[in-house]
C-alpha cells in the first residue's frame, strides 16, 4: 500500500483536478446543510467539515432510479435496462463511518446468488476518499461501538489523515492507487508518520465519548421477540421514516410501475419499514400492524437478522437518526435498554 | 452481469376461468425468446413475479410443473391492481415474467417417501405442479404412495376440474376431494378439510405432508397429522408474503432472519417454529 504526505494546501485543487476528468461527488455547503454535490466550475469541496447531512449511500442506491424501460411492440413487449451504465467517478470526503457503510450494503447487494446489478455499476466505477475524523464531530457519534473507528479505513480506496501540516494519503486499494497519479509527485510517508498516525487514531477514539452495548444485545434479542419492552418505544414515533431514510446502511426499496401510451417505466424508490405499508397485503392483512412491530423490525434487522446474515452489526453508527429524530428517539438509549433486559 | 429485474416477456396463449365466481383464473404462458425458456428452470414450489404494463409486478406461484415444457402457467385471484389488471387481459396479450423465484417443495427429501398433499382453496396452486411433477412417467417411480386431500368451500370453487378427474382415473394416486357444502348435483364427499384427513388417516411411515392452504384450514389440520405421528420435520408448507424484488433485497418480507421470498416460500414446521411467529 502506498503512503505519502500532501501538503494540506494542495488538496482542494488536486481533487479540482480530478473533477476535470471524471465525476467528483464532495461535501459542499447548501445553505445550513452540508450534501455531497457534483463538483463544477466555482463550487469548492469543503475539507473542514462535520458530516453531511444525507448518508452518501445515495451515489450506489439513489432515492429513486429507473430500473426498467418497457415499451409495447408488434411483438408484445419489450423490456430494456434504464438508467444507462455507470459512470466512472470519485466520492470524495466520506467519513469512515459512511464509508464503512459501503461494505455492509455490499454484502447485501452483491451476494453470490443474487446480483443487484444497478448498485455494484456504481461501485465498481466509484473510487471512495475518505477522510479521516481526526476530531470526531459529534457527541452522537459512535462507531467505535459498533466495530468501525474514527480513522478506520474500511471500505476505503483512499484514506485521508489531517497531521497538522501534511494529509497522509493511504491508497488502500489498486483503484484508489489509479488516482496517485493526480496527487503529483509526493513525498512517501516514514516510519514517523506512521507512529503520529497512530497517536492521532488513538486520540481521536478517545475523543468518542457515546458507548453502547451493541455487541451485547444480539444474545437477547434472540430470545426476546415477544417481551413487554417493545410497547415501550413505540408510543412517541410518527413514523416519519427520517431515521431509514438518513440511515447509511438502510437497504429497502419499493417498485412501482409507470406509463404513457406505450412507453412504461419500472422506478425503485426507498422505502421504510416504518410505514404501515410497507407490509399490508392486498388481502388486508398486515404481519406488522402497529408501530411497535414496525419498531421490533427496525431494532431486529440492524442488531440480529443482519448479525445472523452477514455477521455484522447494520448501523455504523454515524449518529444520524439520533440527530434528525423530530420525536427525540434515542437507538442508543433503546440499545442500553435492551442490554439490561 | 445478468440483471435480476429484467422480465422475460411471455404471450397469454390460454386463460381458463376456474371457478363459478369467475374470479380466479389460469393464465397459460409461452415464452417469446427460446433461450429464455431454457434459462428458466424451475422445480414445483417455485413463484415468478408477473409483470402488466403499466401496473407493475405480483409475485404468483407456478401452477404447472417442469414435466409440461413450452409453456407455464399460474393461477391467479383478481385482488389487487395487478391481478385485477392480468384478469381483463386477452389471449395473445404479452406481459413479463421474472423468476424463477424461491425454494422448491423439497423434491429430494420427498423422494423414496409416501406422500400426503392437502391443500385448501386456490393455494392448490403449486400443489399441483407438485402432483403433476411426481405423477409423470419420469418421476413416478421415485415417489411411493401419493394420497391428495384436496377441498373447497363449494363445488363451484374447486380449481383444476378437468384434471381432478384424470387423476380420479388413475389408479397411482389416492385423491380425496371434498367440499363444505355441496350442491344438488355433487355426488362426492362433504367435509372439511381437517375431517377428512383424519378419516383418510395417512401413514406417519416413512411419509411427509405437504400442506397448502387458508390459515384456518392450516390451523386444524396441523393437530390431525400431529395425532398421525408425522414429526414437524416431515409437515411442509408454503409461506406468503408482501414481496417486491423478489430476491432478498428490498427487505420487506422477512419472517425473522429469513427472507420468504429467497430462504421460502417453502419451510418444514421445525423451520417454522425456529422463527418469530410475523406472519
Amino acid at each position: 500500500m502506498e503512503k505519502r504526505l500532501l501538503k494540506k494546501d494542495r488538496l482542494a485543487g488536486i481533487i479540482k483536478n480530478v473533477s476535470r476528468d471524471m465525476l467528483v461527488y464532495a461535501p459542499v455547503k447548501e445553505e445550513d446543510n452540508v450534501l455531497f454535490m457534483a463538483l463544477k466550475e466555482g463550487r469548492e469541496p469543503l475539507l473542514s467539515f462535520s458530516n453531511s447531512r444525507n448518508a452518501p449511500k445515495t451515489f450506489f442506491f439513489p432515492r429513486t432510479e429507473t430500473m426498467m424501460k418497457y415499451t409495447r411492440t408488434s411483438r408484445g413487449m419489450e423490456f430494456l435496462r434504464g438508467g444507462g451504465e455507470a459512470e466512472e467517478a470519485v466520492l470524495f470526503g466520506v467519513r469512515p463511518c459512511d464509508t464503512r457503510s459501503f461494505v455492509l450494503l455490499d454484502m447485501l447487494f452483491d451476494q453470490e446468488k443474487y446480483k443487484d446489478s444497478y448498485y455494484i455499476s456504481r461501485r465498481e466505477k466509484t473510487t471512495v476518499i475518505s477522510m479521516s475524523c481526526v476530531h470526531p464531530p459529534y457527541t452522537t457519534c459512535f462507531c467505535t461501538s459498533v466495530n468501525g473507528g474514527p480513522t478506520s479505513s474500511e471500505g476505503a480506496d483512499i484514506l485521508l489523515t489531517d497531521m497538522d501540516d501534511n494529509y497522509l494519503v493511504e491508497f488502500i486499494t489498486p483503484k484508489g492507487e489509479k488516482i496517485l497519479q493526480y496527487f503529483g509527485d509526493l513525498p512517501k510517508a516514514g516510519a514517523a508518520d506512521e507512529t503520529l498516525k497512530k497517536e492521532i487514531s488513538q486520540k481521536a477514539e478517545k475523543e468518542i465519548t457515546s458507548h453502547i452495548p451493541a455487541k451485547e444485545v444480539k444474545p437477547i434479542l434472540d430470545n426476546n421477540f415477544e417481551h413487554p419492552f417493545w410497547e415501550t418505544i413505540h408510543q412517541r414515533c410518527l413514523a416519519c421514516g427520517t431515521c431509514t431514510y438518513l440511515c447509511p446502511t438502510c437497504h429497502c426499496f419499493d417498485i412501482s410501475d409507470e406509463a404513457k401510451g406505450n412507453d412504461g417505466i419500472r422506478i425503485r424508490n426507498w422505502d421504510s419499514c416504518m410505514y404501515p405499508l410497507f407490509t399490508l397485503e392486498t388481502s388486508g392483512h398486515n404481519p406488522r400492524p402497529t408501530q411497535k412491530e414496525r419498531w421490533r423490525q427496525r431494532v431486529m434487522h440492524k442488531f440480529k437478522y443482519y448479525v445472523d446474515n452477514f455477521g455484522v452489526i447494520a448501523c455504523v453508527g454515524c449518529g444520524r437518526c439520533v440527530m434528525y429524530c423530530p420525536v427525540n428517539l434515542d437507538i442508543r438509549k433503546i440499545v442500553e435498554d435492551i442490554s439490561k433486559l | 452481469m445478468l440483471n435480476p429485474y429484467i422480465p422475460m416477456p411471455v404471450e397469454v396463449v390460454k386463460i381458463v376461468t376456474e371457478v363459478d365466481t369467475k374470479d380466479i383464473k389460469t393464465f397459460r404462458l409461452a415464452f417469446i425468446n427460446s433461450e429464455d425458456e431454457a434459462n428458466f428452470q424451475y422445480l414445483p414450489g417455485q413463484f415468478a413475479e408477473l409483470s402488466v404494463f403499466g401496473q407493475g409486478e405480483s409475485p404468483i406461484g407456478i401452477a404447472s410443473s417442469p414435466t409440461q415444457p413450452g409453456y407455464l402457467e399460474f393461477t391467479v385471484q383478481k385482488a389487487g391492481v395487478v391481478t385485477s389488471t392480468l384478469h381483463d387481459l386477452e389471449v395473445g396479450t404479452c406481459i413479463g415474467v421474472r423468476g424463477p423465484l424461491g425454494n422448491s417443495w423439497p423434491i429430494d427429501y420427498l423422494e423414496g417417501k409416501n406422500i400426503v398433499i392437502v391443500g385448501g382453496g386456490f393455494a392448490f396452486t403449486t400443489l399441483r405442479s407438485l402432483v403433476n411433477y411426481m405423477t409423470h412417467e419420469d418421476n413416478r417411480f421415485r415417489f411411493r404412495d401419493i394420497i391428495v386431500v384436496y377441498g373447497a368451500r363449494t363445488p363451484g370453487l374447486l380449481i383444476y376440474k378437468d384434471e381432478l378427474s384424470a387423476w380420479e382415473a388413475r389408479d397411482d394416486i389416492n385423491l380425496h376431494v371434498t367440499v363444505d357444502k355441496g350442491d344438488e348435483n355433487w355426488k362426492g364427499r362433504e367435509g372439511f378439510v381437517p375431517t377428512v384427513c383424519k378419516e383418510v388417516a395417512p401413514s406417519s411411515e416413512n411419509a411427509v405432508t405437504v400442506i397448502c392452504g387458508p390459515p384456518i384450514m392450516i390451523r386444524f389440520t396441523l393437530p390431525v397429522f400431529f395425532d398421525l405421528g408425522f414429526s414437524k420435520e416431515n409437515i411442509i408448507t408454503s409461506l406468503e408474503m408482501r414481496m417486491k424484488c423478489g430476491i432478498g433485497k428490498c427487505g420487506r418480507c422477512n419472517v425473522g432472519n429469513k427472507y420468504v421470498c429467497k430462504d421460502g416460500p417453502v419451510f418444514s414446521l421445525a423451520e417454522l417454529d425456529k422463527l418469530t411467529k410475523e406472519y
